[in-house]
């Protein structure tokens, strides 16, 4: 999944658990799903930054 | 009857004549309408012409005995370049000379090169002045040299050395120089028409070539008269392609010279003017070169150390935009947890609620049923059957169970009867 595809659909999640709109049974699965996304997100940026140092450190 | 003379006897008059009435030498000037060696000595023939119709007016021999001649011609050709021809006008001491034999003749025994000198000089001038007036005197030097002049087509007698020495010299430098010979008279009185021959043959094939070069080898003669007339003139003025002359002479330039693109003095000097102009060319050349590369390298360094200077930038603006993305991660994070705490406390309010109602319904619900089964009990403690049986009414069974009607019973079953205390069988009759 793209970076901007994963923080789309968590700020959608955010979006309706804010407005109320998941019920109880719901929200423990969206919560999960939400979790994994900013899991997601929070490892592509690592991985690009650690990318950027290599890709560097290569050409100089 | 007048005494006859035998033709030597009256030529012998004449000579004494002559040898007594002019003793003395002369200075005359004429025109040459004849000149010629044999055997040493040289033959002319003076002419003088009227000015204005051209017509001879006078007419005579000349002689220059070999004596005088090897003394005068060295001289006279050293002084005016040229070599005594038809056409050339002369100023000359003479005497008177009359042979019974061979008739009259003038013998000359100086030349006067300065005057004939003057005179090509202002014949020179004339020739000038016309080119100058028929706008084409510096047609030739208004011509640019190509800058990879390298095929040059050459007018030159074939044998003389100077193409020789031309060509070896060309072939010698380290340029690849394509020369091709155009051969022509480079004396006497053919040098016009044929140079001029020469000349046309090339403007054939005038893209074949980048520059034309007249040479004259260093020879024993170096009679330039040829090279001073106005149709020479005016074919190289207009020639094309610029013409580099080098006739081999260092006196006055002649007219060929003035109006060619450039003179030099040898075809040696010839071909180093060609060589050095492509040496210059490549010189400039190569500085280009030089010049691209210096300012390609500038630039490249510059690019790099530009590059270089973005790649370090690199990873702080990504650790920027990392730390954005992190913070809005990390917000949204808090949101989240802050939503579904929310929902959840609103779901437990919710059933929290419900149960303070639910609570106050509970004894109300219990008391309610409580009463109902009190009355059941009632209900039921009034139906007991011992209740009936102590107040005298008892129950039969057949079988267990009760009789309600006699017609269920047949003789000989055997029938129990409870009472309030005790039971009683009996057999049904």
């Amino acid at each position: 999944m793209k970076y901007e595809e994963a923080l789309q659909q968590l700020e959608t999640i955010v979006r309706k658990m804010e407005q109320g709109e998941y019920d109880i049974d719901e929200l423990t699965e969206q919560l999960r799903t939400a979790q994994k996304l900013i899991k997601l997100c929070r490892d592509k940026l690592t991985k690009t930054d650690a990318e950027i140092k290599k890709i560097l450190d290569k050409e100089e | 009857m007048p005494a006859t003379l035998t033709l030597y006897e009256l030529n012998t008059l004449v000579r004494e004549v002559i040898e007594s009435e002019m003793p003395h030498e002369y200075w005359v000037e004429a025109e040459l309408s004849e000149a010629r060696e044999s055997r040493g000595h040289c033959y002319m023939e003076l002419i003088q012409k009227d000015e204005t119709s051209n017509t001879p007016i006078a007419r005579a021999s000349a002689k220059c005995w070999r004596s005088s001649w090897a003394i005068i011609q060295p001289h006279f050709e050293r002084i005016t370049g040229q070599c005594l021809h038809a056409g050339m006008k002369v100023r000359m001491k003479v005497y008177a000379q009359f042979h019974e034999a061979f008739g009259f003749s003038w013998i000359v025994t100086d030349i006067d090169a300065t005057y004939t000198l003057g005179d090509m000089a202002r014949r020179r001038q004339e020739i000038v002045a016309q080119l100058k007036k028929e706008g084409v005197f510096d047609l030739q030097r208004e011509l640019e040299l190509p800058r990879f002049c390298q095929r040059i087509a050459v007018i030159s007698s074939e044998s003389a050395a100077g193409y020789g020495d031309f060509y070896n010299q060309l072939k010698a430098s380290k340029f690849n120089f394509y020369s091709e010979i155009f051969p022509a008279s480079m004396q006497g009185e053919q040098i016009e028409s044929s140079v001029i021959a020469a000349m046309n043959k090339i403007y054939e094939r005038i893209d074949a070539f980048d520059c034309v070069v007249i040479i004259r080898g260093g020879g024993a003669t170096s009679d330039m008269s040829g090279f001073d007339t106005l149709a020479l003139a005016e074919n190289v003025a207009q020639f094309p392609l610029p013409i580099i002359t080098g006739i081999g002479h260092d006196r006055d330039e002649c007219v060929l010279d003035m109006v060619s693109h450039l003179r030099v003095k040898t075809p040696t000097a010839a071909a180093a003017f060609l060589i050095d102009h492509l040496q210059q060319v490549l010189d400039r050349i190569e500085i280009c070169q030089e010049r691209i590369s210096r300012a390609a390298q500038a630039r490249l360094t510059t690019l790099n150390s530009q590059l270089s200077t973005f790649s370090t930038r690199i990873p702080p603006l990504f650790s920027l935009v990392k730390t954005r993305h992190e913070a809005r991660l990390d917000s949204v994070q808090q949101r989240l947890s802050a939503a579904s705490l929310r929902n959840i406390d609103k779901a437990r309010t919710a059933m929290e609620q419900l149960a303070t109602l639910l609570l106050p319904l509970v004894p109300h619900l219990l008391d309610r049923q409580r009463h109902r089964l009190e009355l059941l009990q009632q209900r039921t403690v009034s139906l007991d059957p011992k209740l009936l049986l102590k107040r005298g009414y008892s129950i039969t069974l057949h079988n267990g169970k009760a009789i309600h009607d006699a017609k269920e019973l047949k003789a000989g079953d055997e029938i129990e009867t409870r009472l309030e205390q005790g039971t009683i069988k009996s057999v049904v009759k």
